[in-house]
């Protein structure tokens, strides 16, 4: 029987099978993002690198810190909803540091939801301007208790 | 000179190779975890997203058209100016049949100038020809089965597991089919950074304990946002779906979005 060799041309068919398959394997753990497939299939270090944006509103928590008594009048009142952001802007740095003055709130700003107009929903009081008395909403109404007058 | 090539040397080469190659992913795990401890990234530490699935309400006959929600949302996510939003308000305007006719009602207009961010200006109808008139705000849906994850090439866009649909913008390529794909509208390319944006249900807060910008400075409390898997006994959430029949928009799309909308008319899409 004559002895079995296997047949040159294929063994070097097989290394280089192997030498591309190891290269392809290579590759592919130093090319690969560590936290990829954390999660799932993207990288899984994007969501904190998505989260270490820094906040710009503070948040009503943050505001009622130091100014409860706004913070408990407005509890009573029909502006209770309100985050204090949404009329005085987003004020984190004055949070964080309370030598940073808030800009002040334009009078008008009243109107951005208590102008009449037919799309509202009837729940929201609605003033039609040039019928509604005064000039100055904050002349007959306290913007953190609306119903009250100064 | 000869060149030194012997079995001896190719050996020793190649075992240094393979080395140097099997040392590198030790050597960059080995700097994660100091960059993990000693290097602060900002991003809040002690988050699991696999601990929370976030869950948002939208009660549309709270909608005062204030459009607080859609500047907010600018400010807080530094979206550029013009034409993009990652939540905006619509306004919907349903006329009168036509004398005579038999329907219901007649056109319906839709409108979002800026997004509704300052506001809406005067109705372009009369108002004795309104049938009907809403706002509507609008966000990304957070599908549990997001088209626009699907057609991303490069694994860029995700849904993580608490349930938010995010953007690596590392790997974004901007290519827009994820723009295309979604049905609600919610992504744009940021002209920019040319990649793909959206909202990200305010991410870098809510991991934080923050509430969404559009939800915290929502003065009407038309957004209700929670936790899914931390439920207070009395969280608003729970109060909201509880209390109020909902609706997804585009349920045949089989894409279950987690934003529940209450009070919809059925031309709003």
């Amino acid at each position: 029987m004559r002895h079995f060799r296997f047949p040159p041309q294929l063994f070097r068919l097989v290394l280089l099978t192997l030498a591309i398959v190891g290269a392809y394997l290579v590759a592919r753990t130093l090319l690969t993002p560590q936290s990829f497939g954390e999660y799932g299939w993207y990288r899984g270090s994007a969501l904190a690198e998505i989260a270490s944006r820094t906040p710009v509103f503070a948040g009503k928590k943050a505001c009622a810190e130091c100014h409860a008594d706004i913070a408990q009048k407005m509890a009573q009142s029909e502006h209770k909803t309100f985050s204090c952001e949404a009329c005085h802007g987003a004020n984190r740095e004055h949070a964080m540091d309370h030598d940073v003055v808030p800009a002040k709130v334009p009078d008008s700003y009243c109107l951005r939801c208590h102008e009449g107009n037919p799309s509202r929903p009837s729940w929201i009081k609605q003033i039609v301007v040039k019928d509604h008395y005064g000039e100055k909403c904050s002349d007959c109404h306290l913007p953190h208790q609306p119903t009250q007058s100064p | 000179m000869k060149t030194q090539f012997n079995r001896r040397s190719a050996l020793a080469r190649l075992g240094a190779t393979i080395a140097g190659a099997l040392a590198l992913p030790v050597a960059r795990k080995a700097k994660a975890a100091v960059q993990y401890f000693l290097v602060s990234s900002g991003a809040p530490k002690g988050y699991d997203p696999k601990d929370h699935k976030w869950l948002i309400c939208v009660d549309a006959t709270k909608c005062i058209g204030c459009g607080l929600c859609a500047e907010a949302c600018k400010k807080e996510n530094g979206v550029p100016e013009g034409p993009y939003f990652r939540t905006w308000i619509e306004r919907y305007i349903i006329t009168k049949p036509k004398p005579g006719s038999e329907e219901t009602r007649g056109e319906t207009l839709v409108d979002s100038p800026d997004g509704g961010m300052h506001g809406f200006p005067e109705c372009p109808v009369p108002k004795d020809q309104i049938e009907q008139s809403f706002f509507v705000p609008k966000l990304c849906n957070l599908c549990e089965h997001p088209p626009c994850v699907q057609v991303c090439p490069v694994g860029a866009a995700f849904k993580a597991p608490d349930g938010a649909v995010l953007i690596d913008p590392d790997y974004c390529i901007g290519c827009g089919f994820c723009v295309q794909a979604c049905p609600y509208g919610a992504r744009f390319l940021n002209p920019i950074t040319h990649t793909a944006e959206k909202c990200t249900l305010c991410y870098h807060r809510i991991t934080r304990g923050l509430k969404p910008a559009c939800v915290e400075i929502c003065p009407a409390e038309a957004r209700i946002f929670g936790d899914l898997k931390h439920l207070a006994p009395d969280d608003p959430l729970q109060q909201f779906y509880e209390t109020h029949r909902t609706q997804v928009l585009k349920p045949y799309l089989g894409t279950e979005p987690r934003v529940l909308y209450a009070g919809l008319d059925e031309e709003v899409r």
